[in-house]
């Protein structure tokens, strides 16, 4: 059990330094490769032990390591899946450009906000708004959540989604007005039923023209309007600013960034939540540089976070191939995700995936082992161009106690049990079929055990 | 397992108890739970979508105004299949028909809502989520009775969907997320020549030293897993259907939910579609190959899975998001419309005929008045089969219609 209240928060959230007793190898490089984003080679593993934590950390909220070259080539790519005017292709693409980026932590908060922000494809259709509403995610990802939120509250797939673009003055629609204040910024039991009727006022005129937002001034309520005790003619914009004023908003945005980043279980208690919801609201809604001391932080570092958290199938699929320089075909992985559970661009309800256990149940275990299985049949599936028996030369592994400790290095946050291991070897070295099938095989029984389930 | 469901959900008033969660075992992957033969009570329903013409369906065959309203596309009386003097099913409906005569059909009639929507989909998403156009539809009504279950009793699979279309929004959840499968093939666990199931479970189940709640967790999942891997693999070897399913999609899919319920595995809400219902023009020939498929694939999953001994276990419900209009069209067809009637199949149903045939002259608009809201049936089905709190599911209190037998 993790006793979380009883840790000290200023011990918790100040920085792991490497030296003075604290380790800086494969374990917790690969910790952080998996947390910040996919997974990292052998090679990315040791150019992360090469630099101290801060300065690592530091340049993946702050540089942006995709070349401009490979911005394009990934936007082209988009580009060219919406001429098919079907919003299912633009999974595949983000898959691809989730396995291939060098800018993981980008992405993966990219990600964490596509599920905060959770809008379907399945209601809104149109892959372009899509597609629009991704970039809006991942340009704002690290940087100022209420800019993020202002532009959220006027993006036509959003408006589509949540209902706003049937908001009139005389029918005002409340479903995004509840949204930002139950689901995007405050949490439940932080504002009242009036609170979100007056402010579905502010947005009353809120539409799309020409897949552009516009205000259609004929359909707005500019009556005065009351939320959290103020009054005023507010317009949307205003009711933004007032809800991103509420003492709630940093608290709810820091717990849902610990459950992302951090662990799935337990709620994260108030006093480690608070330091960082003050960071939060005193630098300005500024994204990066809280997710820059979580992902620094000792208590990052500690058991109560490493293998805490129960990989998403994106992460679970996407971290083998990651890790063990994989490539594969991109477009029947996508489909074969949808039986995880996990369809970007399509989340399940408004409250986007709930991760943790709900990622779990007998049909996607099996379709998790399912989905390794075939990737290891799928002829286009490569590591290192090559198969795993070219794999294992290139890192020179050659005795089966080397390749399980080598794959355990690069794959799991836990370490497997003694006899498990031995299990293993004993396949690798003597089971049925070729070497490369053993291997294949070895793999894939890793990835069906708990500890790949984990992260 | 020494609570029934309900029992569970009564005492911990309107079913809002909160589990302990981390680090306990979940009560599902308990092994004694996993080799109990489940005895909780399955729900299977089967959505109608698109509209099915309740008029031709259940046909008031002595009715002058329905001869006069469908001059090409009625169904005479001596084509009908008699449920009494005035009504009948549609001749091809023989599965139904016999369903009626061994006791096993209830037919509730009428079945609408006030205010109704004519649209496919406004109709369709008030009769999943039982919620207004204006209200918040993040969840449907099954969904929610998902919700109230697992939070009393959890499971490793509360309701399945079964097929390639859309989830269908009653199964909407803001917790749990229900699988939709396709075929009996993601039950199975697959593995390369060289591999045996047997061989990954061993590694599965080895012992862990340290203690990690979520490694626990998803190591009692992933063993359950399997579990129910292998448990299709024996049975779906030995498994023989007690009963000749018709070449069907329905029939594939219903033959799969005896299947599945044949094999253990825990699910209380199975759900499948049947498309195509959308009849506005040369309504005969689609409409009465729907109702084929319907009648036959139904009867076939009824006598199925009452030998195969769950006759008491389970209840399958036919609905559709509205009838048609009452007078056909200039193509032969019919237009949205309003009331139908509502099938309930299985042993427990009070069989027979439930509520009136609306009336053909005092008419909605060219449409028929319901005079029994669907929410009253979502009420019979919570509160007396799946053991729920009805009112906090339907939003309101429905009084349940006497559809099952007490």
């Amino acid at each position: 059990m993790n006793h979380l209240n009883m840790i000290d928060p200023a011990w918790a959230w100040s920085p792991y330094e490497s030296g003075s007793g604290n380790d800086w190898s494969a374990k917790q490089c690969g910790h952080l490769a998996r947390r910040a984003g996919f997974g990292a080679s052998s090679n990315e593993l040791e150019q992360f032990a090469a630099q101290s934590p801060a300065d690592l950390v530091h340049q993946l909220v702050n540089n942006r390591s995709e070349t401009e070259a490979q911005q394009k080539e990934y936007q082209e790519l988009a580009r060219s899946v919406l001429a098919t005017g079907d919003a299912k292709n633009l999974t595949s693409r983000w898959i691809h450009r989730l396995l291939n980026t060098p800018d993981q932590l980008r992405e993966k908060t990219t990600l964490f906000w596509h599920g905060h922000f959770a809008t379907s494809a399945e209601k809104v259709t149109d892959p372009v708004l899509m597609l629009q509403q991704n970039e809006l995610l991942r340009k704002n990802a690290l940087g100022d959540f209420g800019e993020m939120l202002h532009e959220i509250s006027r993006d036509p797939a959003m408006l589509i989604y949540l209902d706003s673009v049937t908001n009139r003055k005389n029918h005002p629609n409340e479903n995004f007005s509840r949204e930002i204040m139950e689901l995007f910024c405050l949490g439940e039991g932080n504002y009242t039923e009036k609170d979100i009727r007056e402010l579905a006022k502010c947005f009353t005129g809120w539409e799309i023209k020409q897949r552009r937002y516009r205000f259609n001034k004929y359909q707005h309520d500019y009556g005065s309007k009351t939320i959290f005790g103020k009054s005023g003619d507010f317009t949307g914009d205003d009711g933004v600013d007032i809800v991103l004023e509420q003492p709630s908003g940093p608290e709810f945005i820091v717990t849902k960034l610990i459950r992302f980043f951090l662990f799935d279980e337990p709620i994260p208690p108030a006093s480690l939540v608070k330091p960082l919801a003050k960071q939060l609201r005193n630098n300005g809604w500024q994204i990066g540089p809280v997710i820059e001391t979580m992902l620094t932080s000792k208590l990052f570092y500690s058991d109560k976070v490493i293998a805490q958290k129960i990989r998403s199938p994106v992460e679970f699929s996407l971290g083998l191939l990651r890790c063990l320089e994989g490539t594969t075909n991109i477009l029947e992985l996508t489909t074969d995700l949808n039986d995880l559970g996990q369809t970007l661009f399509f989340p399940p309800n408004v409250k986007g995936w709930d991760g943790g256990r709900a990622w779990i149940n007998s049909s996607t275990m099996l379709a998790r082992a399912n989905l390794v299985r075939k990737m290891l049949d799928r002829k286009q599936t490569r590591f290192a161009g090559g198969g795993l028996v070219d794999l294992c030369d290139k890192h020179q592994l050659k005795k089966p106690e080397q390749i399980v400790n080598w794959l355990q290095k690069m794959l799991l946050a836990v370490e497997l049990p003694a006899d498990v291991r031995k299990t293993l070897e004993r396949k690798i070295d003597s089971g049925k079929g070729n070497r490369e099938q053993r291997l294949r095989n070895a793999l894939h029984m890793i990835c069906t055990l708990p500890e790949y389930q984990l992260a | 397992m020494s609570l029934s469901r309900r029992e569970f959900i009564n005492l911990t008033a309107s079913g809002t108890a909160v589990l302990g969660f981390g680090g306990t075992t979940p009560q599902f992957l308990t092994h004694a739970a996993m080799k109990a033969k489940s005895q909780e009570k399955i729900l299977v329903v089967v959505q109608l979508s698109g509209g099915n013409d309740g008029l031709n369906t259940v046909v008031p065959f002595e009715n002058d105004d329905y001869k006069k309203a469908r001059p090409s596309l009625a169904v005479s009386k001596k084509e009908a299949l008699k449920i009494n003097d005035e009504l009948g099913f549609h001749p091809v409906l023989k599965g139904f028909s016999n369903l009626y005569n061994e006791g096993q059909l209830a037919i509730v009639q009428g079945v609408g809502y006030p205010h109704p929507n004519r649209s496919h989909f406004e109709s369709m998403d008030f009769w999943h989520t039982c919620k207004r156009k204006n209200e918040k539809r993040d969840s449907g009504w099954l969904g929610r009775c998902i919700d109230q279950l697992q939070q009393a009793d959890p499971i490793d699979i509360a309701a399945l969907h079964l097929g390639k279309e859309k989830q269908p929004l009653s199964l909407l959840s803001r917790t749990h997320r229900v699988p939709s499968v396709r075929s009996l093939e993601q039950f199975r666990l697959n593995v390369s020549q060289q591999e045996s199931v047997k061989g990954i479970r061993n590694l599965i189940e080895a012992k862990r030293e340290k203690a990690n709640s979520l490694l626990d967790f998803v190591q009692a999942s992933t063993e359950t897993a399997i579990d129910v891997s292998k448990r299709f693999e024996r049975k779906g070897k030995s498994y023989q259907p007690k009963a000749a399913y018709p070449e069907t999609a329905l029939g594939e899919k219903l033959k799969t939910v005896a299947q599945l319920i044949e094999s253990g595995l825990q699910t209380n809400i199975y759900y499948v579609e049947l498309a195509g219902f959308d009849t506005h023009s040369q309504q005969d020939g689609a409409h009465v190959s729907l109702l084929r498929q319907l009648g036959d694939a139904v009867s076939a999953f009824n006598t199925d899975i009452s030998k195969q001994g769950h006759a008491d276990r389970v209840l399958t419900v036919c609905f559709s998001e509205f009838g048609r209009r009452v007078a056909e069209n200039a193509s032969k067809g019919t237009d949205h419309g309003t009331a139908a009637p509502m099938f309930l199949v299985g042993n427990r149903v009070n069989a027979g005929l439930i509520g009136k045939q609306p009336s053909l002259k005092d008419l909605d608009e060219g449409d028929l008045r319901f005079h029994t809201d669907f929410r009253q049936i979502y009420a019979a089905i919570l509160e007396n089969w799946l053991g729920c709190n009805s009112k906090e599911i339907l939003g309101g209190a429905f009084k349940p219609v006497s559809v099952l037998k007490t």
